[in-house]
């Protein structure tokens, strides 16, 4: 248990709770729960955009897949980075000047029907669920590296799940969007400040980019993998060989006789670390170098894992409500700009940090230092620890909690998010419209609330159920294989819409409808379909095996909800019958020039008295 | 909103306060937008989806180191491509904001000229 990483995470989670309570005294209104008051300029708006984007994936995961996968892992950041072009692009301004409060609201006032409302609710929250999973797990799994203790009779995993979500709703519930904007500006910074210090860190202590570059690519990329002795001692049905040969061609002897004494204790279900070589995806004959693609992505899968980020990342609910949270269209282009500008950078800082850890790592084991995360060969085992293990090895036990802290900062702000958008899917869009229009402010509020608290409890219970069907065990990285999940079903359901719905004045309610409802319930399908598959339920034959086997159903599921969208508006005709001023609501000026006119378009007043 | 709509012989108008949209200035500012936003967006997939594309095909991309240990592939991914988007957003920022000031002295003529007609 590292003593000075748990005080920051501590002192983080204090603070965290104080901003909420000072936020509290400004939190009257639903506009100011759920919006913010509209009152967030662009800088800020960026900070918290970026703190609600980089979660524990981009933070742990982006250079554990560098350090492990090469240019694959490198490729994976630019993914998320280029999704904001699409957003300010296509959406940014004109789901501003639309001025809702949420992604329904959007649906609604241009299609006008209570259906369609409905239907992008239901996407909302599933969207927001699938999210929440890997937060929750990442949660569990960072308390266990971290303190490696439970609390009140629980084990460490369950513990960090139990912990995360008592904080998150207790901050997202008392806070609102103001709490949770002013909390997530603070933890992006912690974050990229965690992210910097790594690098300087590492520069310090004598990196050289192209030369740490040119040593890593000199030989083979080795992969690490824990495996039960029965997995390592089974030939395969082909070759005959089994992984036990496989890695005795890469491990020295002295190596290789730890993984004999397991062997030979006789325990077949015993777990040992091995080192394996890797194969090219991509360039089959050629060796799979550092410097080179092909170690995660054949070539499909190189063109598909980018679509599915740029794409999904203009469908995830709680970064499209806090477009409204700018004063006005044009604030919403200059918020995502800046937020290019910040993610950009920590995903520029993030594979420095991963190739660092290579070099770094394997000197520190071979001049015989120790490191508390399970190792083989001079490698992690598990790439997504590389972030912590070179923090204490390049400054010890502070910036091991700076670290420690940063990891923390990014599932608070992305949960946050999450929360703020699911609460208003509820809150605003089903109670305010539908049970009890008349509600009182304060009655709205409380709904808001109630609703953060029972998505809380709903996220925790996933978190808790990821282990319970085996799911950590059947896919090696898998907090980054569900925020891929998250992005194929928000970009499947919502972004068709979107474009459409803003660039094409013939899209049609009817249109609209079927082609989220083909988008949500086709990606859904084939995650269910991937996992199953996975889990050695279904086979991969035939068109279900097929189906399951897609990594990122996005690239199919887009354009079928697109073509939804345009055959049945096709089909359908029928507009609506203010189409008119639908549009100039969407693309004019005159409600912008007008608070211009009279000073409203202000910002700096998040915080004042009423 | 608060918005006050009503409609005209050229068809519809929407007023805030003083500020005037009519149909035919939106969808002539929309038509210039739209072909701001779709040749942007071209450009944008046209070099994410060449990355992979020369990943796949160009050895000289991919294999081949150009500094240290960088091959082009390698540092275009890493470094460059974030300043292409950083280059990208900030042009179309300021291009679309200037499509938004067309809008608003369109709309300042419009309500002049029907300021004298009245």
């Amino acid at each position: 248990m590292n003593t000075i990483a748990i005080v920051l995470v501590v002192g983080l989670i204090l603070f965290t709770i104080a901003l909420s309570i000072f936020s509290r005294r400004f939190t009257r209104t639903t506009a100011d729960f759920y919006l913010a008051g509209r009152k967030v300029g662009s800088f800020s708006n960026a900070s918290a955009i970026s703190g609600d984007y980089l979660s524990a994936a981009s933070f742990l995961g982006v250079a554990g897949a560098v350090y492990a996968s090469g240019l694959d892992g490198v490729w994976y950041a630019a993914g998320f980075a280029g999704g904001f072009m699409v957003v300010v692009l296509f959406i940014a301004s004109a789901l501003r000047r639309f001025g809702e409060y949420t992604v329904a609201d959007f649906a609604f006032g241009r299609f006008g029907s209570n259906r369609i409302r409905l239907i992008t609710v239901l996407a909302v929250l599933l969207t927001s669920l699938f999210y929440m999973a890997p937060q929750m797990f990442g949660a569990g799994t960072t308390w266990t590296v971290l303190v490696g203790k439970g609390i009140f009779g629980m084990d460490p995993y369950t513990s960090g799940v139990v912990v995360v979500t008592a904080i998150m709703a207790f901050y997202v519930g008392v806070g609102g969007m103001k709490g949770t904007t002013l909390n997530q500006i603070f933890q992006f910074w912690w974050l990229m400040f965690a992210m910097i210090m790594i690098v300087v860190f590492a520069f310090g202590n004598g990196f050289s980019y192209p030369k740490a570059l040119a040593d890593a690519s000199k030989t083979p990329i080795v992969n690490t993998k824990s495996m039960t002795v029965a997995d390592l001692t089974k030939p395969d049905a082909k070759t005959g060989k089994t992984p036990y040969d496989a890695a005795a061609t890469i491990m020295t002897p002295a190596e290789m006789a730890k993984v004999d004494e397991a062997i030979a204790a006789g325990d077949t279900k015993a777990k040992v670390a091995v080192a394996l070589p890797s194969k090219n995806k991509l360039h089959e004959l050629r060796d799979q170098l550092f410097n080179e693609p092909g170690h995660r992505y054949n070539s499909f899968d190189q063109f598909s894992m980018v679509l599915a980020l740029v794409l999904g990342t203009a469908g995830l609910p709680h970064i499209l409500n806090r477009y409204y949270t700018n004063p006005s269209g044009a604030a919403a282009r200059r918020s995502t700009f800046w937020v290019l500008v910040f993610i950009g950078t920590f995903y520029i800082l993030a594979p420095i940090a991963g190739l660092a850890g290579i070099a770094f790592i394997r000197d520190y084991l071979a001049n015989g230092g120790t490191i508390a995360a399970a190792n083989v060969h001079g490698l992690l085992v598990k790439p997504d620890q590389i972030m912590p293990t070179l923090a204490e090895i390049l400054g010890g036990q502070w910036l091991m909690g700076i670290v420690a802290a940063g990891a923390f900062a990014a599932m608070f702000s992305t949960i946050g998010g999450l929360l703020i958008a699911a609460a208003s899917a509820v809150g605003h869009d089903v109670y305010e419209k539908y049970i009890d229009p008349n509600a009182s402010e304060r009655k709205r509020v409380i709904v808001g609330k109630s609703a953060v608290l029972f998505f809380s409890l709903l996220a925790m219970g996933i978190g808790l159920a990821i282990p319970k069907f085996g799911l950590d065990q059947a896919y090696p990285a898998l907090i980054a294989m569900m925020v891929t999940w998250a992005f194929a079903v928000g970009g499947s359901a919502f972004v068709p819409m979107l474009l459409t719905g803003i660039w094409w004045k013939g899209t049609t309610e009817r249109g609209a409808t079927a082609g989220i409802f083909v988008g949500l319930f086709g990606a859904i399908g084939i995650i269910l379909m991937n996992i199953l598959q996975t889990l050695g339920v279904i086979g991969k034959e035939g068109i279900i095996g097929f189906l399951g086997s897609l990594t990122f159903p996005v690239l199919f599921t887009f354009p079928l909800s697109l073509l939804t969208i345009i055959i049945v508006s096709k089909l359908d005709g029928e507009l609506p019958k203010n189409v008119d001023q639908i549009w100039m609501r969407i693309h004019g000026t005159a409600n912008e020039r007008h608070e211009k006119q009279h000073g409203l378009d202000k910002v700096g007043t998040m915080f004042a008295k009423k | 909103m608060g918005d006050a709509t009503e409609s005209t012989v050229s068809g519809v108008q929407v007023q805030h306060g003083d500020h005037i949209d009519t149909i035919e200035s939106v969808d002539f500012v929309f038509r210039a937008q739209r072909k701001l936003s779709f040749t942007y967006g071209a450009i944008f997939f046209a070099v994410t989806l060449g990355i992979p594309a020369s990943s796949v095909w160009w050895k000289g991309w991919y294999a081949t180191p150009i500094w240290g240990g960088f091959t082009a592939n390698y540092l275009f991914v890493s470094l460059l491509y974030y300043i292409f988007l950083w280059a990208m957003a900030w042009t179309y920022s300021k291009q679309a904001d200037k499509l938004d000031l067309t809008l608003e002295t369109m709309a300042d003529e419009i309500a002049a000229k029907a300021g004298k007609e009245g």
